[in-house]
């Protein structure tokens, strides 16, 4: 089982569901068996029992095969769900998405993207199973632990058993598909990872062609993309390989194996495990996958901006910029004001700052799956901003995070695909006006679906609009951004509450000189009052 | 010496007998039956233009929703005499080559069909079937050719998700089936005499059907009018 963590989903999307349906959201394990919990206790009275002598530990081993033959009876007892219990249990919780029929035509439908599985198919993405009949412990696993990077929520806070009736409810709208038993798959012999192994794993990324949904980098942008739907119709993006915390399926290296030798049900992901050239190929590209990018992102709460004697390099790929502090921030859709967000595309973005006597300069790395300057109708330019109050005052009182309000204004440095940085002034999403007398500039790079970009503006600011950027002092901070290509323009975005920037205090040299001076006065005291005491004695 | 005459005298014989036995169940059993194809409607075929794997896929590519030919024929519909058995056994091949499933409706009996790749790229074979198995496998470039199963008798939609436009159909058919051609022409051969049931189907026109009698050792011609949607 994997454990599961905070950062899985974007809040916004939880909520959303709450709203809707109203479980109480609780992350947790998913437990297999309901028989699970006492089986430790068991093996440990066993072990005390057997301690004594070599002849009982026959006894004892058979009576420990039996336990373990019960509690195998126990685990498919329980597996047997009550489909009239898990019936009334599917109307409460479910059906606000899934539909009453099971046929993922529920209220919120609509608004999901990915939609709602259609249960009258019987078919599903995520399996372990070498056919297309998902085993029940799939639907359960997939229940307990929901689909990160969607709507589905992990259902952990129900008992094993009320999941276990949904489990058999929900096979009920397709009967027929589940006539046939599930077949486990057998994967190939695990290779563990290894420089080797992942070197292989890229070789065969790249003769299987992996890069055609995917992209060279894994980030989701092949040029296959934009026309991949599923089997109902609706358009489906591949996974960004690089987060794969997001995958649906989870991201161990027995389920990212999985995925890749099953493929997933009902989308454009092929099966591979007869399209690789030796079967242990699967293990390679499952340890290269889990090469892209980390388990899970780390999160920051406060972005580091350092100080620099040097000139600050206006190319994003500069070298200068790979050693400065980074902070990941997490995005999340914009769901306040119509028109909203509820499947942002943009989750993370992450900055790093520079800054030296005259200027600051803030560079952003974000993943987005398509350059796009916009067509105006689909459609529009790719653009980030980085929001400030316009004076910077010690506290807590800020401007309403969502781009100010009518009493106090807020500063936006934004940066738009084609257009370059702009420096407005805010009152609200939809009250924006440029400043005169534009003080910034900045340079973006996009390759292999992300972005980077470098902001530059004087420390100081002209005007009451604009802040003056002082070191060590707490500044309020928060970010929206645009994936034009998906469609998202002004309402439609990501955006974080506020966050706090610091430029960290210039370092001088005083640092190097002043403890050595401690140390050696120190020690010099320590030498004069040992010779006072000999002398003494 | 003599042996070896004898064991040639004892071939002669038994492969004249086949033969002849051959030819008199044909003769007495089996008739042709011409089957022709009209519409009357408008051809639809979409082209389209190809942004990427351009050097295997062309610039430009169409999709034969409908193909319409000289004289009205319609191309590309399946027409089988469900009732007659004794198709042929050859193992029916499906090709993906240009980006586009060749041929664009393949024929088969229940049971294996072959599917290569002559691009030199990924594809990958979907198929939307719902009383056989459906597969979604990816086939790169140095997998030249796979083989599945298909039991039942469908038609089968076959799509690749990697090029989006390319699209084509298994017929599995039992008995003896053709596909009609660029004139709207199909040739059933060794179809047993007698009443025999004649079907047709289109992918977008849908299914027809008419009872013939055939003849043995004669051409029998049967004409189906399809009616748009």
């Amino acid at each position: 089982m994997r454990p599961t963590s905070a950062g899985r989903r974007p809040p916004i999307r939880a909520h959303l569901l709450r709203c809707l349906v109203a479980p109480s959201l609780r992350r947790g394990r998913a437990t297999s068996q309901s028989g699970d919990s006492s089986a430790p206790r068991i093996w440990t009275l066993l072990g005390g029992l057997c301690r004594s002598r070599v002849v009982r530990l026959i006894v004892c081993a058979g009576v420990a095969a039996s336990l373990s033959l019960a509690a195998d009876i126990r685990a498919a007892y329980a597996q047997q769900g009550d489909a009239n219990a898990g019936k009334v249990l599917y109307e409460r919780k479910c059906a606000g998405c899934h539909g009453d029929k099971g046929d993922g035509k529920g209220a919120a439908a609509e608004l999901l993207l990915p939609r709602p599985r259609d249960f009258t198919k019987g078919l599903y993405k995520i399996r372990t199973t070498a056919n297309k009949t998902a085993s029940d412990q799939d639907l359960f696993r997939i229940i307990s632990d929901g689909m990160p990077g969607t709507s589905m929520p992990p259902w952990a806070v129900l008992p094993d058993k009320e999941r276990w009736n949904l489990v058999a409810y929900i096979k009920t709208f397709a009967a027929d598909a589940f006539k046939e038993a599930p077949k486990k798959l057998e994967l190939p012999k695990d290779v563990s990872s290894s420089e080797a192994s992942i070197k292989r794993g890229k070789e065969m990324f790249e003769a299987i062609e992996c890069h055609k949904c995917h992209g060279t980098e894994g980030r989701a942008d092949g040029p296959s993309r934009p026309e991949l739907k599923d089997e109902w119709g609706f358009p489906v993006a591949p996974a960004n390989l690089a987060k794969r915390w997001n995958f649906r399926g989870g991201s161990s290296r027995t389920e990212i194996a999985t995925r890749i030798a099953n493929g997933v049900l009902g989308t454009p992901m092929p099966a591979f495990l007869d399209a690789v050239e030796k079967p242990e190929d699967i293990w390679h590209l499952t340890n290269f996958i889990m090469s892209l990018g980390p388990d899970r992102p780390a999160f920051s709460t406060l972005v580091t901006i350092s100080s620099t004697k040097d000139a600050i390099p206006d190319d994003p790929n500069a070298e200068a910029w790979k050693k400065a502090a980074a902070s990941a921030i997490p995005l999340m859709g914009q769901v306040i004001v119509d028109p909203r967000n509820f499947n942002p595309v943009i989750d993370l973005v992450t900055i790093r700052g520079l800054y030296n006597d005259k200027e600051v300069a803030f560079h952003l790395t974000w993943d987005d799956p398509s350059e796009s300057k916009g067509d105006g109708k689909q459609t529009f330019p790719d653009a980030i901003a980085l929001q400030f109050p316009p004076k910077i005052i010690a506290g807590t009182e800020r401007p309403y995070f969502l781009m100010g309000d009518a009493n106090e204004a807020v500063y936006l440095l934004r940066w738009e695909q084609g257009k370059g940085v702009a420096e407005s002034s805010a009152n609200g999403p939809t009250k924006i006006a440029p400043i005169q007398g534009g003080e910034a500039s900045g340079k973006a790079v996009y390759a292999n679906g992300q972005y980077r970009l470098v902001i530059k503006r004087p420390m100081a600011a002209q005007g009451d609009a604009r802040p003056t950027f002082q070191p060590a002092q707490f500044t309020p901070v928060a970010i929206q951004a645009w994936d034009g290509g998906s469609g998202e323009t002004g309402t439609k975005m990501s955006l974080t509450s506020w966050y706090y920037l610091r430029l960290e205090e210039p370092q001088s040299n005083r640092r190097f000189v002043i403890p050595p001076v401690v140390a050696i006065l120190t020690l010099a005291a320590m030498f004069l009052v040992v010779r006072a005491a000999n002398r003494a004695r | 010496m003599r042996k070896a005459l004898t064991i040639g005298t004892m071939i002669t014989f038994v492969a004249g007998t086949a033969l002849w036995l051959a030819t008199s169940v044909s003769a007495q059993g089996g008739g042709t039956v011409e089957v022709e194809v009209k519409y009357n409607g408008p051809a639809k075929v979409d082209k389209l233009k190809v942004n990427k794997d351009t050097e295997k896929c062309g610039t430009e590519t169409v999709v034969e929703h409908v193909v319409v030919g000289g004289n009205k024929g319609l191309a590309n519909a399946v027409a089988s005499a469900p009732g007659a058995k004794g198709a042929s056994k050859a193992k029916a091949v499906l090709d993906q080559h240009g980006c586009k499933f060749v041929p664009h409706v393949v024929v088969m009996q229940p049971g294996e069909l072959e599917i290569k790749n002559s691009d030199d790229i990924l594809h990958n074979l979907h198929t939307y079937s719902t009383a056989n198995p459906s597969i979604n496998k990816a086939q790169p470039k140095f997998k030249k050719t796979m083989t599945e199963k298909l039991d039942k008798p469908e038609f089968v939609k076959v799509t690749c998700d990697v090029h989006s436009w390319m699209l084509g159909w298994v017929a599995v058919v039992p008995g003896v089936a053709a596909v009609t051609d660029k004139d709207g022409v199909a040739k059933l051969e060794n179809v047993p005499a007698g009443k025999q049931k004649i079907e047709v189907w289109h992918e977008t026109l849908g299914k027809q059907e008419k009872e013939v009698d055939v003849k043995a050792g004669a051409v029998t011609k049967v004409s189906f009018e399809m009616k748009g949607k």
